[in-house]
């Protein structure tokens, strides 16, 4: 009986090694549509074309904190895109990826996008800008920052434009967060939550509204005067693919993403290019975007706003005495 | 002869400590080292953490709640079962144990379809200025609901044991009804009430799933302690989730317990 099913496993295991290997990818959660709809079937197409095998795709996605913790603990992901840099800082630290992740031409990112209000059709409320979220009775939903890098990202467009706007950061973000009526775990969790009708608004990624929108969810977004740009990067994880054997195919797949053509897909689905020369033309013109850099760099921003008692912390505090 | 059952009484015994050792003392003591392998120092601080301690506090309030509503609801349930029949009875009696049967995720996905602001009821309990679902009221009813069956099925038997016709010699020997209850039904019952209370109540202080969904889970406002846990799982902080996790337990077993001791205490009385 055991050896039986141990035969058959193995077999299982066999077949498709036959036809071609496997390459696990795991993501955060925004990027799902584009990837498994369009540029995974492209790039299968791509390969065979160029190489005669058939790849096939094993998909994990998950709040980006989340997802680059579960392959530092050891999801064996041959590649990973995430929404935030530090998420594959952890893998480098965790010493998984050990190349320079960064010497691509579109220097390590894969796409990027602008932090939103997601509102619903029509926009009743009028919510144009982040200090509209702050107004009493406006119900707000944002992942939480524990596990989301889009909740870090809102969290630091809403802290940066009050800077630039010379307003308090601590007073706006702890108003808005008194807003505050759902917290899931990852970006994609709370756009299901605002679909199920709670909530006025969503803070999130622009290609999350986009995504939703595509799929015939009835709602608008509003890209406030100033807010943040956000980067997503894609890597390969070195010592996973080097173990699977899955190196060329990983660094072609990196390659593939930050390809003008793949970039314009992404643009259908709301992410933003980041390779020179590629425009977005369905997606509508920016005015202010800051970046991490402009608010110091990740370091910084990771002291100032994310630590134990830093700003976010102190605003979590202070939305109590606010509801 | 008794040799020989002493040897196997003892074999058994043994290999019942160990199976329980196994499925219930290694993972708890798991639980504590990871909590304490910093020292006390760090796992306290995870604990006074405000965001840990909303947590926790609100876990107790809720449970709290829930455990109150059961002890009387379960006895009410447990007395129509025995006490009455009517058409639905076994409907009824089979109802009682569903939500033992249902995954309790899937009990928060079911009060959200019901309660939701896309329903109708929603959308009306909304207008009126009553937030259920991701709020107070939502998390309490799905509790109760998980916990249900708790107190009625301790209750149960023992109403099922009591002879009405003691009842009924109470009152003709001249008791008032309120003296009937007093004296007669409800001394009996306090042991399975407390237990089943108890019961309840470590159940809600643990409870993951409904919560999870019905939850808004915002730290300090409707984040329950089970879901905290998992967030700071998440967040890497295995740590600081191992401490809250035992406090937790604690509580859940001094729940438990405390709710068998006055229960045979309170019997005995």
């Amino acid at each position: 009986m055991t050896h039986a099913t141990l035969a058959l496993l193995t077999l299982a295991a066999c077949a498709p090694a036959e036809r071609g290997r496997t390459l696990v990818i795991a993501a955060y959660t925004t990027p799902r549509e584009v990837l498994s709809e369009q540029l995974l079937p492209a790039f299968r197409e791509d390969w065979r074309r160029r190489h005669g095998e058939e790849v096939r795709f094993e998909t994990s996605y998950q709040g980006s904190g989340s997802q680059s913790r579960a392959v530092a603990a050891g999801l064996e992901a041959d590649v990973v895109w995430l929404s935030l840099e530090p998420d594959v800082e952890r893998l480098v630290g965790a010493g998984l990826v050990t190349g320079d992740w960064r010497g691509t031409p579109t220097g390590g990112l894969a796409s990027s996008s602008v932090a939103v209000i997601g509102v619903r059709e029509g926009n009743p409320l009028q919510l144009h800008s982040w200090a509209d979220l702050e107004r009493e009775g406006v119900e707000v939903l944002t992942p939480n920052v524990r596990t989301s890098g889009g909740a870090m990202w809102g969290v630091m467009a809403i802290a940066g434009a009050a800077d630039r706007r010379g307003a308090d950061p601590l007073r706006a973000l702890g108003a808005t967060l008194a807003r505050v009526r759902v917290m899931d775990k990852g970006a994609r969790e709370s756009m299901l939550s605002f679909e199920k009708g709670v909530g006025d608004a969503i803070i999130t990624y622009e290609n999350e509204v986009v995504v939703a929108r595509r799929a015939g969810v009835p709602l608008d977004y509003a890209v406030p005067a100033q807010t943040i740009r956000i980067e997503n990067p894609a890597a390969v994880v070195d010592a996973y693919a080097d173990r699977h054997g899955t190196r060329d195919l990983a660094e072609a797949l990196v390659a593939f993403l930050g390809e003008a053509p793949q970039q314009e897909v992404m643009g259908r689905y709301g992410l933003r290019p980041v390779r020179e020369g590629v425009d977005c033309p369905d997606l509508p013109a920016l005015s202010e975007v800051f970046t991490v850099r402009d608010l110091g760099g990740w370091e910084a921003v990771q002291g100032r706003i994310f630590a134990d008692g830093a700003l976010y912390d102190q605003a979590l505090s202070l939305s109590r005495g606010q509801r | 002869m008794s040799v020989r059952w002493g040897l196997a009484g003892w074999a058994i015994t043994a290999g019942v400590a160990l199976w329980v050792g196994a499925l219930v003392a290694l993972p708890l003591a798991a639980v504590g080292a990871e909590a304490l392998h910093r020292g006390p120092g760090p796992a306290l601080a995870a604990v006074l953490h405000p965001d840990a301690l909303r947590a926790l506090a609100l876990s107790a309030s809720l449970a709290t709640w829930v455990a109150a509503v059961n002890t009387v609801g379960g006895l009410a349930v447990a007395w129509a079962l025995v006490r009455w029949d009517f058409p639905g009875r076994r409907l009824l009696a089979a109802a009682v144990d569903l939500p033992f049967a249902v995954p309790t995720l899937v009990v928060g996905v079911l009060f959200v379809a019901l309660l939701g602001p896309n329903t109708t009821l929603g959308r009306a309990l909304e207008a009126a200025g009553l937030r259920v679902v991701y709020a107070w009221p939502g998390m309490a009813v799905a509790l109760c609901f998980v916990t249900l069956p708790f107190v009625v099925r301790a209750v149960e038997p023992v109403l099922a044991e009591l002879d009405p016709a003691e009842q009924e010699a109470a009152r003709t020997l001249g008791a008032t009804r309120w003296q009937v209850w007093s004296r007669v039904v409800i001394p009996p019952l306090i042991p399975p009430l407390v237990a089943g209370g108890g019961q309840s109540l470590a159940r809600a202080l643990g409870e993951f799933g409904a919560m999870a969904v019905v939850s808004g889970n915002v730290p300090r406002e409707t984040l329950v302690a089970s879901v905290y846990v998992l967030g700071e799982v998440e967040a890497g902080q295995v740590g600081d989730a191992a401490a809250v996790s035992l406090v937790l337990l604690a509580l859940a077993a001094a729940a438990q317990l405390a709710g068998r001791r006055a229960g045979r205490w309170l019997g005995a009385a």
